[in-house]
């Protein structure tokens, strides 16, 4: 048997979404119909006004519905101090720790030169020239403690040296709460290497 | 099938599904194959449960199935974690790269085993001469693939190559004599520095011949799909 057209392409349309294969999707579409009209059309709503709305900021490249997103306008913010992160989701775990007043500037990726993205596709010069034209004054560099985060890391404290600005790289490695036993080696490479004198 | 404590590296990595990701890993035994880490980017207590199953660090890695895709079953380091960084790190991502455009699935290369994780190995020497490490694996690489050449004999003629005669690579034949010295020619080649080469010298004496002769030699089965990882290298 075959679902109508109309269903099939529901379906098939829900099969865009990371980790969604034929049998969740056909799950999904059958309880939207079934048991949620409601909840259907608010998703569609709600999808296509996103899509409409939601663009990339101007300076930071975060998503915003603005040209320019509230950090970046926010006038309490250091504009001289910038936190270089990889996706939207790191902006907002950064802002939940509250102890960072500066603005971002969102990759969106990382290098990863085996699936196409080198230091152009992710905006690597374009960030060069917006710290040197804007006279900033501190670089974090905040990508994840990957292969590919710190090649990005390494790239970009390369491309920043003999700027005048100071660089530094968030810190990695044992978790607050965590259990020394259970910290896999190499994280705890990684926290020792970065380890700190203790004043 | 089912194999235990395989000696491994990571070459690549994506996410799949919700949790897991699917790994492109060399093995010691097996040549290179595509794994699948179940639940592995889900967080565990202290620290996440992939947080070694990335590339450059030595692992054994335990897997089973019977189909193309295998199942990563158990995974442990091997040995410490290499600390690459700048571009060494580069250097060793541009390797991973060359091997996931050149190997095929499934294809067993344990010389090449030995001398990717010998490689990895040298460039965790922050002293460590990078051009020679890495010319001297491209070669490697070639002959595995059973498109190596003679450095110290014409691949026409089997005539030796000589001090002060010129060659071009031909890559059906591999060197060949040139009639006149060419000096000013991009593709050609002293002998005297090539006969360096068949002795294992990969290193200054004879970097700009290295280079040139094996980038030559890599790009007729690399196709026009450029290789990235030189993007990463920006006064090199
Ligand atoms: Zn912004």
């Amino acid at each position: 048997m075959n679902f109508s057209p109309a269903i099939e392409d529901l379906i098939q349309a829900l099969r865009c979404l990371p980790g969604v294969g034929p049998k969740s999707a056909q799950r999904m579409t059958l309880h939207l119909l079934e048991r949620d009209r409601a909840g259907a059309d608010n998703l569609a709503a709600a999808l296509l006004d996103a899509v409409n709305k939601v663009d990339h900021c101007q300076r930071c490249r975060n998503f915003t519905e603005l040209d320019i997103c509230e950090i970046c306008i926010d006038p309490r913010r250091d504009t001289s101090i910038i936190c270089v992160v990889e996706t939207p989701a790191d902006v907002l775990a950064v802002e939940m720790s509250g102890s960072f007043k500066g603005i971002y500037y969102v990759l969106m990726g990382h290098l990863s030169p085996i699936d196409g993205i080198g230091p152009e596709e992710i905006g690597l010069d374009r960030f060069h020239r917006r710290v040197v034209e804007e006279g900033v004054s501190e670089v974090i560099l905040a990508t994840n403690p990957t292969v590919e985060g710190e090649a990005t890391a390494y790239y970009l404290i390369d491309l920043l040296q003999g700027d005048g600005v100071k660089v530094s790289r968030i810190a990695h490695g044992v978790p607050l709460g965590g259990e020394l036993e259970y910290v896999d080696g190499s994280t705890l490479a990684h926290a020792l290497t970065g380890r700190r004198q203790v004043e | 099938m089912r194999v235990k404590l395989q000696p491994a590296f990571v070459l690549h990595s994506r996410p799949y599904r919700d949790s897991s990701q699917i790994l492109d890993v060399l093995t010691a035994e097996y040549g290179r194959l595509a794994l699948v880490a179940k639940g592995s980017r889900r967080s565990r207590r202290g620290g996440s449960a992939g947080a070694i199953l990335q590339p450059f660090i030595p692992l054994l890695v335990s897997f089973s199935g019977r189909s193309e895709m295998k199942t990563l079953v158990a995974s442990e380091m091997a040995s410490n974690p290499l600390a690459l960084g700048g571009d060494r790190l580069f250097s060793a991502m541009y390797l991973n790269e060359l091997m996931v455009r050149l190997l095929h699935h499934h294809d067993p290369h344990p010389v090449l085993f030995v001398a990717y994780a010998d490689t990895l190995r040298a460039l965790n020497d922050e002293g460590c001469q990078l051009h020679a490490q890495l010319r001297r694996f491209e070669f490697t690489l070639l002959c595995e693939l059973g498109f190596g050449f003679e450095l110290a004999q014409e691949g026409g003629s089997g005539e030796a190559v000589t001090d002060d005669g010129w060659y071009g690579f031909d890559a059906d034949y591999g060197l060949v004599h040139l009639g006149s010295p060419s000096n000013g020619q991009r593709a050609a080649f002293p002998g005297s520095d090539l006969k360096l080469m068949a002795a294992g010298e990969f290193g200054e004496p004879v970097k700009s011949t290295a280079k040139r002769l094996l980038r030559l030699a890599l790009a007729q089965h690399l196709g026009d799909k450029p290789i990235k990882s030189r993007d990463l290298f920006r006064r090199t």
